[in-house]
């Protein structure tokens, strides 16, 4: 158990040092600002292309912007942040397998196993806090401007995206446990969460799919319940967990 | 008693034979060279000691536990220093101690004391920079440093003096030779004036195989040679003994080489006290490592 500590300090340690952890938080900074910003923005950039939208034969009535069109906003751009952090994050392991500081530590007795949750752990917490970040900033925002209220299930629709992410960060744990470099460890989450969306058109494998986890409009107006995504819940939560299990023998029979 | 012993070990990389039945052991307390040709196996050897490569077939035992890849509690016996170490650039080497101490479950305070020592030993005590900026040399000495912090029983080093230069190899020797106090030394390497220089014990690798085991001294009388070098200052002279004598082969401009037996040499000694014979220097040709290893790699 103390050793695990140990290679996590050591994880946050080399993300604080090595200006990750900087990056990460303008990043969720940003978004979490965009989001509000261009909602408000929406009605003046309307006014001022009016006119030649005008000439084409568009006419633009009185544009209404509310909390809603923000969060639409939030969840129409955090996937772009989420790409971002797997682009960052991708060589977690890799860079580990790659230069050999791996090999040092483990000939102290560090389990392999360790690494793994260590790295988990760092990432989840990573994404965690960058995507509170993201999500307080619009909400505070939004409360500003207008009202959260008029938004339903705001609260879950919120955290099932989270669950996306964290299936994703569970994907680069899994593919880094496999791989050999950080671009095979982007194709392949990336191909994987596009396989999972493509799969979600199909109707019968629609509710299973963790892809359903990014379908937010539907509830955030009121269009779907809650009850429709529970499936979807169900499996990404089973998949998360596969994935990080799967990943430790993998890891343990590695040959570094 | 052995610190390591491996029994029958074989490892094949697709088609190619690395590993073909090797077997070995290293007494303790003894600092041990593990000669071979670049690309005979060693460094794959080593991984296997440590459990990070799975061997085809074959038993590792090190302090009698026998060794399994992947989980290996046999390695907190073990200090590995590999050919090329690789630090987490942006911490100081203390801090990379600290890291080391606290995985292999050191006590804080044992941790401090320890890495003091060792820094001390390994001449970075002053070093207060991250690891980024550390030139291959010292690289080199945090890794002796880190290997041997949790006191292991068996130092394994890949080729620690490979890639310094002549000072740098020197300070790595010195200090190996001053672990030898606390642990047992087992280091691979194809430089045999630095087996020579320190170690107590060699064992030459070829073809996946020993080729040859034993302590230092008798590895060289193995193959006693009763040859015998011959310098003189003029020509003439090497003429006048060349004609006398026929095996005499001359080598070099002023050198006399004889090889065969002994019983004659005496002959030409006679000779050449007889005649007065000026002559700058005669030697016994000393069998070296390196006679050897070219013998045996043959």
């Amino acid at each position: 158990m103390k050793s695990l500590l140990t290679f996590m300090k050591k994880e946050y340690l080399e993300t604080a040092r090595t200006g990750k952890i900087v990056i990460l938080i303008l990043l969720f900074v940003l978004f979490g600002i965009m989001n509000p910003a261009v909602a408000k923005l929406t009605p003046w950039m309307m006014e001022m292309l009016s006119d030649s939208m005008a000439e084409s034969g568009l006419i633009v009535t009185n544009v209404q912007v509310d909390a809603l069109t923000s969060w639409t906003q939030f969840f129409k751009n955090i996937p772009f942040a989420l790409i971002a952090f797997v682009l960052i994050f991708s060589d977690i392991f890799t860079k580990e397998y790659k230069s050999g500081t791996l090999l040092l530590v483990l000939t102290k007795g560090l389990s392999r196993y360790k690494v793994v949750l260590a790295k988990t752990a760092l990432l989840l917490s990573l994404w965690t806090v960058g995507y509170g970040i993201c999500s307080t900033i619009t909400y505070g925002y939004n409360a500003y401007f207008w009202d959260n209220s008029i938004t339903n299930n705001l609260f879950f629709s919120v955290i099932i995206w989270w669950l996306f992410g964290v299936w994703v960060v569970c994907l680069i744990v899994l593919f880094s446990s496999l791989l050999q470099n950080n671009a095979g460890v982007i194709l392949c989450v990336g191909g994987t969460a596009l396989s999972a969306y493509l799969l979600s058109i199909i109707p019968k494998v629609k509710t299973y799919s963790p892809a359903v986890l990014m379908n937010i409009n539907s509830i955030l107006m009121g269009i779907e319940e809650i009850d429709a995504y529970i499936k979807a819940i169900v499996m990404t939560v089973f998949l998360c967990i596969v994935c990080v299990a799967v990943s430790i023998p993998i890891v343990n029979k590695r040959q570094l | 008693m052995d610190v390591l012993t491996i029994q029958n070990l074989n490892k094949n990389f697709g088609s190619k034979e690395v590993l073909g039945g090797l077997d070995m052991s290293v007494p303790e307390h003894s600092i041990f060279g593990f000669i071979g040709k670049n690309g005979a196996g060693k460094t794959t050897t080593m991984k296997a000691i440590l459990g990070l490569l799975k061997a085809d077939s074959g038993e590792i035992y090190v302090m009698g536990e026998r060794v399994h890849f992947g989980q290996t509690n046999t390695n907190r016996h073990i200090g590995y220093l590999p050919d090329v170490p690789e630090f987490y650039s942006y911490m100081t080497p203390h801090e990379y101690l600290t890291l080391c101490g606290e995985v292999c479950g050191m006590g804080k305070a044992d941790i401090v004391t320890r890495s003091k020592e060792l820094l001390e030993l390994v001449g970075l005590e002053r070093e207060r920079h991250r690891i980024k900026g550390f030139s291959r040399g010292m690289k080199q000495r945090l890794g002796i440093a880190q290997a041997l912090l949790n006191r292991p029983k068996l130092l394994i080093c890949d080729e620690p003096t490979s890639a310094l230069d002549p000072a740098g190899r020197k300070e790595i020797l010195d200090i190996l030779l001053a672990a030898k106090e606390q642990t047992t030394v087992f280091f691979s390497t194809h430089i045999l004036s630095d087996v020579e220089r320190i170690c107590t014990e060699a064992a030459f690798l070829n073809d996946g195989k020993i080729a040859m085991q034993g302590i230092i001294s008798e590895l060289r009388n193995k193959r006693s040679s009763n040859g015998f070098i011959i310098e003189i200052e003029k020509k003439e002279v090497r003429d006048t003994l060349t004609e006398a004598f026929s095996e005499l082969q001359c080598t070099e401009e002023n050198v006399l080489v004889f090889q065969g037996d002994g019983n004659h040499f005496f002959d030409i000694m006679k000779y050449i006290s007889e005649n007065k014979i000026p002559i700058q220097k005669i030697e016994r040709i000393e069998p070296t490592l390196e006679s050897l290893f070219l013998e045996v790699t043959k």
